[in-house]
Order: C-alpha cells, then sequence, then structure tokens
C-alpha cells in the first residue's frame, strides 16, 4: 500500500515539518491567539472598572502598575490585540458574505491587517504615554 | 462548531459586530482618558454616555469571548474534559460580567 502511494502522482497531504509561512495562515493563528488574549484583557477590564469603583485608595497602586513599563507592555499588547482582532474580524464577516476569499484578496488583507493593528497600536500607545 | 451550530455561528456574528462598535469608542475613550487621575476616569463613566457602551462592551465581549473560548475547547481539550472546561469558561465568562456590571452599578449610582 505504502509503495503505492510513493509511487503515484496524487498529491500527499501536507507534512507536519515541512511548510512555510504565509500572511493568511499567521492571520488565521493570530486571531484564535488574539481572542484569547482578548479573554484576559475583558477580565483585567472588568478588574480596572472594580478598583474604580472601590476608591481612590484600591485605584491607585493600579493605575501605578498600568504607568509602569511592564504595565505600559501589558496595555500596548491588549490595544493591538484589540485592533488586530478586530480588523481581522472584519475579514471574517467579509467572507461570511461570501466575498473577498481569493487568495490574493486574502493576502493582501492579511498584510493589511498585521500592517494597520500594529502602527494604529503604537500611535494609540505613545499618544496615551505621551499625554500623561 | 458541533452542537446547535448555525444559533452559535450567528450569536459570534451577531456579537461581533456590536462589539465591532464599542471596541471603537473604547479605543477612542482610552486615548481620550490617557493619564487622568480616578477622579476624572469616575466622572467619564459615571455618566450615561461613558457607562452604558462599557457595560455593553463587557456584557456583550463576555458573552462572545465565551462563545470563542467553547470553540477553542472543542478543539483542542478530549471530550472526557471538555465539560469540566466549558464549566469554568462559564463561571470565568460571567464572573468577569458580574464584577463589571457591578462595579459600574457602584459608579453611576
Ligand atoms: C472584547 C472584545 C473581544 C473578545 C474578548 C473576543 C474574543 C474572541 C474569542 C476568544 C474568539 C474565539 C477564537 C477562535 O475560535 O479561534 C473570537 C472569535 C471571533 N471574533 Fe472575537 N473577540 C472580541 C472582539 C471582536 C470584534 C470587535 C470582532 C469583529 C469585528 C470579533 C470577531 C470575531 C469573529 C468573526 C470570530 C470567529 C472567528 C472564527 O470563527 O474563526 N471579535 N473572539
Amino acid at each position: 500500500m505504502a509503495s503505492d502511494r510513493a509511487s503515484s502522482n496524487r498529491p500527499l497531504s501536507p507534512h507536519l515539518q515541512i511548510w512555510r509561512w504565509t500572511p493568511t495562515m499567521a492571520a488565521s493563528i493570530s486571531h484564535r491567539a488574539t481572542g484569547a488574549a482578548l479573554y484576559a484583557g475583558t477580565i483585567l477590564l472588568s478588574i480596572w472598572v472594580f478598583a474604580l469603583a472601590q476608591g481612590e485608595s484600591v485605584y491607585a497602586p493600579i493605575a501605578g502598575f498600568i504607568g509602569s513599563p511592564v504595565g505600559v507592555l501589558i496595555l500596548f499588547g491588549y490595544v493591538w490585540a484589540l485592533l488586530f482582532h478586530t480588523l481581522n474580524g472584519l475579514r471574517h464577516l467579509y467572507w461570511d458574505m461570501g466575498r473577498g476569499f481569493d487568495i490574493e484578496n486574502a493576502r493582501r488583507s492579511a498584510w493589511l491587517v498585521f500592517l494597520a493593528s500594529l502602527v494604529l497600536a503604537i500611535v494609540i500607545v505613545a499618544s496615551g504615554v505621551s499625554a500623561r | 462548531m458541533t452542537h446547535k451550530g448555525t444559533a452559535t455561528f450567528i450569536a459570534q456574528r451577531a456579537s461581533a459586530v456590536a462589539l465591532l462598535f464599542l471596541v471603537i469608542w473604547f479605543l477612542w475613550g482610552l486615548s481620550a482618558h490617557a493619564g487622568a487621575g480616578h477622579e476624572e476616569m469616575r466622572l467619564w463613566l459615571s455618566a450615561p454616555t461613558g457607562w452604558a457602551p462599557m457595560g455593553l462592551l463587557i456584557a456583550v465581549g463576555a458573552f462572545h469571548m465565551r462563545i470563542g473560548l467553547n470553540e477553542i475547547i472543542d478543539d483542542y481539550i478530549d471530550s472526557g474534559m471538555r465539560g469540566v472546561f466549558k464549566l469554568l469558561n462559564l463561571f470565568a465568562a460571567v464572573g468577569a460580567a458580574a464584577i463589571g456590571l457591578g462595579s459600574l452599578y457602584l459608579i453611576a449610582a
């Protein structure tokens, strides 16, 4: 059986280790990763609102942490994940309407979503940091 | 998607459309209030134009993220443990929404 398969010209299934990155694949994986990150982000957002409701003494240390280098890094990750997942979510919704699913369009929109989310995240977080 | 596939699919897309607007509002609000102190943040969310979209973001976000994580659980967790993880997912999503909405109520009241 195995030799039959090897000698025939039928395409083999994708190999586990031999493949290359494509922008569409990266976008697909990132949609899931950012979705999971935003799950954590929503929990953090709730905790932030909770601290805000508790009063100055509870809020101040949390605000201080968000302003620290690690805090800004987490904030940047959250903002980028929001932007990427939202923009890439638009691609999903567009496909669900039955459009834009050809390879060329999918590849171009994947690049665009990575680029736009990164640029917007940098602009938003940098302007926020400089506003302090 | 597994059981009740179509309804879940539609719920995920409908919540995505709602979240699209809420996320834009949120990013704008973050930028507008970056660096603000406790008093100003509280003022922001005590107005209906603040607590309403923030409450929707947390509630609809919790709804959408629970559906999404259930799907991830279906993909990676074998069937024996799925129920346990989905229950934890439900608790986390409802818990996050309850803490967020309860706190917004305290801020607005
Ligand atoms: C609070 C904000 C959000 C959170 C916590 C969140 C979370 C998630 C999670 C955990 C998933 C599952 C990922 C997967 O199955 O691979 C998901 C899927 C999805 N999200 Fe979001 N999301 C948010 C906002 C948005 C927005 C604003 C949009 C649309 C513009 C969106 C569109 C989608 C779509 C279309 C899917 C399904 C993707 C698929 O079927 O492969 N999400 N989301």
